[in-house]
């Protein structure tokens, strides 16, 4: 069975080889359906680890005190003058 | 120090020190207090010795040292080196004992220009090599398929800007967690140490990125320090480096797991693209539902034919019967067939013989035939013979010799050979001759001779 834990390539791989099963003919019309139901839940676990997760991005700091924060961080790739440029170089590289 | 030197000094002061000792006392002191040093200087008198060794002088604008490479390193050295030449010579500082005078034994030496960064540089990298930060065996794996990643470099860089660019083209949905560090000038270093610290106590990346774009060697310097490669080293999350400077290494280079020429590069290599992999998961389900299919209708077609092959026992039965009958009419047939056959070439056979008068008959015949034509045929050629003949003798007649004995000539013959004679000479006096003549012939004798 499908778990959730298991690493996408490895899902991937997994599915490969059920299609490859199927395809050789060698397992029992009962083998054959069972390997192609664990297929389609492959196939919708992948889709599902594809979209899994929120596109954002986050601003670390680390408080005088020590203390790690998180922050949005309002950076789309084509704006370079977000709010939070302020100490460090301005030099563009 | 000073005060041991002196006690050292006062308890001698019993009487004069020799030259070797004093040369010694030097040389002593010297191995105590000086290591080895990278000496900077420009090149003078430079010759090489038949030898192989090499001896120049090293001087600045205040003051000069004699300097000796030893052939094995200079064979080492890459670069050729010339007086004027600005170079960086790493050595030790001896005495020369014979001649009391000073002298640097040059282990290494490179032009200056690289400067004394790069020389800083060759000796970190030694020393963490050797302590084993660059062992292949400890690189960890990129993960496959990361959904955070984290990344250390400036606020407002080019390098952040075209790493975020290229991993949201690659994949869409990605949480990057940002931790910002100044990458260049006074405390760089620290403040990239530090983010790549914070970024493993935050734990949820599952990759770094620590990088920034191109610069200058000395824009770069803080990738060559002592701290961020031991902040890489520690990490627990996998570290990509991505320095901008896509010829040289820089020291994070060879202590990251992975090593990326420019960060744009490492966003490249960090993720896979979203549309491959959802192509590729979706070829991999058209696949799956088409071999099921085909495994489906197989079965169908075996089933369909084992159901087509399945009949009640009566038809079965009819069908046998039908059979048999069939094949006694097949039989029946092929036997009155061969009958017929038999017949026609019996026949055939009949008409093929004859009866033996009839071939007395024939054989008379063509024998009477055969006898009339022979007689006909001999005739015939007797005559065309004959008429051969009568021509033949004409011209025989007109050739004959015994046409010319009708004009007067004579044939005389030698009895005694029997041969005509042509020349006197061959008859002897008292041969006997038979001379022919037209008519007749005379018996003679030779009763003389001119020859």
């Amino acid at each position: 069975m499908v778990t959730k834990t298991k690493k996408f390539e490895d899902e991937l791989k997994d599915l490969e080889t059920i299609v490859n099963q199927i395809d050789s003919g060698e397992l029992t019309l009962e083998e054959s359906i069972g390997a192609f139901e664990r297929g389609v839940m492959l196939v919708k676990a992948l889709n599902g680890k594809l979209d899994e997760v929120e596109r954002k991005v986050e601003l670390l700091t680390r408080s005088a005190g020590g203390e790690l924060r998180t922050a949005p961080f309002e950076a789309s790739p084509d704006d370079k003058h977000h709010a939070g440029a302020k100490d460090d170089d301005e030099t563009p590289f | 120090m000073d005060g041991q030197l002196d006690l050292s000094m006062r308890g001698r002061r019993s009487g004069p020190i020799s030259v070797s000792d004093l040369v010694r006392m030097v040389r002593d002191a010297l191995d105590a207090n000086l290591g080895e040093h990278w000496v900077v200087g420009e090149i003078s008198n430079a010759r090489l010795a038949p030898s192989n060794h090499f001896y120049f002088t090293l001087k600045d604008s205040r003051s000069a040292i004699n300097v000796v490479m030893f052939k094995s390193a200079f064979n080492r050295m890459r670069f050729k080196a010339v007086d004027g030449m600005e170079v960086i010579v790493r050595g030790r500082v001896q005495i020369f004992e014979q001649r009391g005078a000073l002298q640097l034994y040059a282990e290494e030496m490179e032009p200056r220009g690289v400067g004394a960064l790069q020389v800083a540089f060759e000796q970190l990298k030694r020393r963490l090599e050797a302590e084993g930060l660059f062992d292949r065996a400890r690189k960890r794996a990129m993960p496959y398929l990361p959904r955070r990643i984290g990344i250390v470099t400036a606020r407002g860089g080019a390098g952040l800007r075209d790493m975020l660019r290229i991993l949201f083209d690659r994949f869409p949905n990605l949480h990057v967690i940002f931790r910002p560090a100044k990458v260049q000038g006074d405390g760089s270093a620290q403040e990239i140490a530090d983010a790549i610290a914070d970024l493993n106590r935050d734990g949820r990346a599952e990759v770094l990125i620590v990088g920034r774009g191109g610069g200058s060697l000395e824009d770069l310097w803080a990738f060559n320090e002592e701290i961020v490669a031991r902040a890489i080293f520690r990490s627990a999350i996998p570290v990509i480096s991505a320095v901008g400077h896509e010829v040289d290494y820089t020291i994070a280079d060879f202590v990251a797991d992975v090593r990326a020429p420019t960060p744009t590069a490492a966003a490249q290599m960090v993720v896979p693209s979203l549309v491959e992999l959802t192509e590729r998961v979706a070829s991999l389900g058209a696949s799956l539902a088409s071999v099921m299919q085909r495994e489906l209708s197989g079965r169908r077609e075996s089933i369909d034919d084992l159901a087509a092959r399945i009949r009640h026992p009566g038809v079965a039965i009819a069908g046998a019967r039908e059979r048999v009958a069939e094949i006694e009419g097949e039989l029946a047939d092929a036997v009155s067939s061969r009958i017929a056959e038999r017949r026609r070439s019996v026949r055939e056979l009949r008409l093929r013989l004859r009866s033996p008068d009839a071939m007395v008959r024939e054989m008379r015949l063509a024998t009477s035939r055969l006898g009339n034509s022979l007689v006909h045929g001999t005739r015939s050629a007797l005559e065309g013979m004959r008429r051969r003949l009568g021509a033949l003798a004409g011209r025989l007649d007109a050739l004959s010799p015994l046409k010319v004995l009708d004009r007067g000539y004579a044939v005389v013959i030698n009895k005694t050979d029997s041969r005509a004679v042509l020349d006197a000479a061959t008859v002897k006096l008292g041969d006997e001759l038979d001379i022919r003549l037209a008519r007749g012939r005379l018996g003679a004798r030779a009763i003389g001779r001119t020859i």
